[in-house]
């Protein structure tokens, strides 16, 4: 177990560390003339190359990442070159919101997803086709399009809800739950389809094994067999899903933040890329790419054990 | 045994993740206020589609990031709703007779929020750390050759030359009064202290999303109502920004999308309008030196009867708006109302004089474009001058777009230019150094005029702009289509009125109904 662990942290690092690089490389190559977004258009040449020098851009690209690294392991990710905020502290106010989103929705999208899976695979006829369909709209229509016409319709026509913004659970957690009611329910339309096939399959197959046979030769309750047993077996490609889906949902919170104004890292690393804020995209970049390491390692660690032959591998 | 361990540990992880959701984040959601009365001065929010950089002097603190600075900053003098100039910090101010020194009278009841007195020493201090900054309205402090503290309620700027623009420099960045010890603070860019109405609440704030202020309690002045709360909340789509609008979620909001006023309407705001730019052709190289035909006076006059000024007005600004033919705004001293309809729209007088100029074949010109420009605009442009025999190729600059043109890299482009005062305008595009003057185009008849605009006195100034605009409208150093509407959204209960200079209203313009 702890040699698993071992060896699932050090290639977790190992990736951070290709993540991180491939990230700084692009922002430079990307060609966006830093100094002057700060500046102004209309600051002079000179201005802008002092400021330049200022930042460090005129400095060789390996000794600016090298300065950044060593910063960085010491976890000192540096202040935003536009606000002067120290970049921790921007992305730790955003992280939680983000999370609370995407971590929802996963866990929204697992258990609403396993049922209608399981109810597709077991019962098979009308409720079966409805799935099918479904599945086929649900990733047909973007989730911003989504947002948009919840937004419309249940925020601005029937003030259900309010069109944006965010209110902290810790403030009011009944405002909290109206605050992200319309996002979760965009992110997660499309993805429920789309897990919930995963699980119908599965679980299909499954049911065709010779020890379900068995399990009911010997009495058992239905409802052990298909829960306890079947499920339990079936839920490895779907957990497989799952982490893909949590990568896609802290994309898709981009856009989201963007239709509903909430202040998350989605909203946050949009307006210092196009600035080209270099200590907070990399901030950003750092953080999430640690939340998908761990995302991952504990699907890992969870087929490792539902399914003790992925321990061995 | 071991299979409750694994459990356990990647629960945990997930537990981990959950625990940090929820933290951080704004105060709550902007609010409807349907519960305030009308006409309150509990709260006001703010929608906005741009947020300030930082608090600093390095950033930008005008256009639409004033209201954030007007917050938490004083200005040494303020303007009204007709641009002319009224007190702030300073009560009195006076020129030489070469207008070379200024002495500005300082008020002596008002303290920063930190306990430090405003005096003649804490504008020294600010002002010299403007000018030893990179703010990009450095440009606006170019003529002052020293500030001195006279005494504690009297300041002198001597000058290296007449500025007209000083006093009002001074309601916008040059004139921002923080606190001198927080201008070398370490976290000056994010804890701004100055004398103003407001108090920035840093634990409610959420950079790049929300600022909220609170009213601060030994504010000065009480002759314009200050809210208990100010919220402005950052909006980076439009899309957002009208939902808010439309779920009643802010109470002014400043507002481009012509396509969704309706929209705006139908919520309930007023649309508050002021006019301070003009859209349309700026040709840099009026002496023909890269492109000949430019430099001929009759090109330039075709190209400004080849436009439809009205209808592009209308496809483009659904009519918001005012065509013209001068680049002067009503706001400022130059402008003649006769010369909005100098070039009206004329092809085939368009084409003679192209002929007459020896390009009754047509010609080519050049020019910028980048993908957040308007692309009908440019198409427009295309079609009516290919009309007349001229092919306008557009050239994509990706980021560089302003950069290429003051690198003088094109001979001609469409721009957008504020024009709402005589000299700022002037040395913004007009004088042989002006930004936006690249290949630096003087003409003897102008001379004389900029010399009279920079240092007559308000009446001579005035009549100076006024023959500098006949001038550039005859020779046709432009060719500009209209005027554009800038609306500001405001709910009923609160009155709003526009600034002369600034796309958006300075906070002590927006006020309750009542």
């Amino acid at each position: 177990m702890l040699r698993f662990l071992a060896r699932r942290v050090a290639s977790g690092l190992a990736m951070l560390v290709a993540i991180s690089t491939v990230a700084y490389l692009l922002i430079y190559l990307a060609g966006t003339d830093i100094a002057r977004n700060l500046l102004g258009q209309n600051a002079s040449e000179e201005a802008v190359a002092a400021r330049a020098a200022e930042l460090g851009l005129d400095r060789p690209l390996l000794e600016r990442f090298i300065d950044w690294v060593s910063g960085a392991v010491r976890g000192d990710l540096g202040t935003s070159w536009f606000s002067g905020a120290p970049v921790t502290d921007l992305v730790t106010s955003r992280l939680g919101v983000t999370l609370s989103l995407v971590v929802l929705s996963t866990l929204l999208v697992a258990v609403i997803a396993t049922v209608v899976g399981v109810l597709a695979a077991v019962r098979r006829g009308w409720v079966d086709r409805v799935l099918q369909v479904v599945s086929l709209v649900g990733a047909a229509i973007p989730n911003y399009l989504v947002a948009l016409l919840l937004v419309t319709i249940l925020a601005i026509q029937l003030q259900w809800f309010e069109p944006t913004g965010y209110v902290r659970p810790e403030v009011s957690l009944s405002g909290w739950a109206m605050s992200i009611t319309l996002p979760v329910v965009a992110l997660i339309i499309s993805a429920i389809a789309a897990v919930a096939q995963q699980v119908r399959g599965s679980m299909i197959d499954g049911l065709r094994q010779d020890y379900v046979r068995t399990l009911r030769s010997r009495g058992l309750p239905e409802w052990r067999v298909i829960y306890l047993h079947v499920l339990r077996n079936a839920a490895g490609p779907a957990l497989s899903v799952l982490a893909l889906l949590f990568v896609g949902l802290l994309g898709g919170a981009v856009v989201i933040e963007q239709v509903f104004a909430i202040p998350g890292l989605g909203s946050l690393s949009v307006s210092t890329t196009t600035q080209g804020d270099v200590p907070v995209i990399m901030g950003v970049v750092v953080v999430v790419a640690i939340i998908v390491l761990i995302v991952n390692l504990a699907i890992d660690l969870l087929q490792g054990w539902l399914n003790p032959k992925a321990r061995l591998s | 045994m071991r299979r409750r361990l694994v459990a356990a540990a990647s629960a945990a992880l997930v537990l981990g993740l959950a625990a940090c959701t929820g933290g951080g984040g704004s105060d709550p959601t902007p609010t409807a206020d349907d519960t305030q009365a009308p006409g309150s001065a509990e709260s006001l929010t703010i929608g906005e589609i741009s947020f300030p950089a930082s608090f600093d002097v390095n950033g930008y603190s005008i256009a639409h990031y004033v209201q954030y600075f007007n917050a938490v900053f004083d200005t040494l003098v303020r303007q009204d709703g007709d641009g002319e100039i009224v007190p702030g910090l300073a009560t009195e101010w006076a020129y030489d007779e070469a207008r070379t020194t200024l002495t500005l009278t300082l008020r002596d009841d008002v303290t920063f929020t930190d306990g430090t007195p405003f005096n003649a020493d804490a504008v020294v201090a600010n002002v010299e750390n403007f000018q030893a900054s990179s703010t990009p309205d450095l440009s606006n402090a170019q003529y002052i050759s020293d500030v001195t503290a006279v005494d504690d309620t009297h300041v002198q700027f001597t000058l290296s030359a007449p500025d007209p623009m000083l006093l009002t420099w001074f309601t916008g960045s040059l004139g921002f009064e923080a606190s001198p010890a927080s201008l070398t603070s370490p976290d000056v860019a994010t804890n701004p202290v100055g004398s103003g109405p407001y108090v920035l609440d840093a634990d409610a704030t959420v950079i790049g999303s929300t600022y909220v202020f609170t009213k601060n309690p030994d504010y000065w002045d009480d002759s314009y109502v200050v809210y208990d709360t100010l919220t402005i909340n950052y909006y980076e789509t439009l899309t957002a920004l009208l939902n808010a609008i439309q779920g009643g979620q802010v109470d002014v909001a400043t507002f481009q999308d012509v396509t969704s006023l309706d929209q705006v309407e139908a919520a309930g705001y007023t649309l508050n309008t002021s006019q301070l730019d003009w859209s349309g052709l700026i040709f840099y190289d009026r002496d023909g030196t890269v492109d000949e035909a430019l430099g001929d006076v009759r090109v330039r006059q075709a190209i400004n009867y080849a436009f439809d000024r009205e209808t592009i007005l209308d496809v483009i600004q659904l009519g918001h708006g005012t065509a013209t033919s001068q680049t002067f705004g009503e706001a400022t001293g130059g402008y003649l109302p006769e010369l909005d309809s100098y070039y009206d729209y004329d092809p085939d007088k368009a084409r003679d004089l192209l002929a007459e100029a020896g390009y009754g074949d047509g010609l080519e010109l050049v020019m910028p474009t980048m993908s957040a420009l308007n692309q009908d605009l440019l198409t427009a442009i295309q079609q009516q001058l290919a009309d007349i025999g001229i092919t306008v190729t557009l050239t994509d600059t990706g980021a560089n777009f302003i950069t290429d043109l003051l690198g003088g890299k094109f001979t001609s482009s469409w721009l957008q230019l504020a024009s709402a005062k005589d000299w700022q305008y002037a040395q913004l595009a007009l004088v042989p150094n002006a930004t936006f003057n690249m290949f630096g185009n003087e003409s003897d008849d102008l001379a004389p005029l900029f010399t009279a605009m920079q240092s007559g006195t308000d009446e001579e100034a005035a009549a100076a702009a006024q023959d500098v605009n006949r001038y550039l409208v005859e020779e046709a150093w432009f060719a500009p289509f209209f005027r554009i509407d800038n609306f500001y959204v405001s709910k009923p209960g609160y009155s709003v009125t526009m600034a002369a200079d600034n796309v958006t209203p300075y906070l002590y313009l927006i006020q309750p109904a009542s």
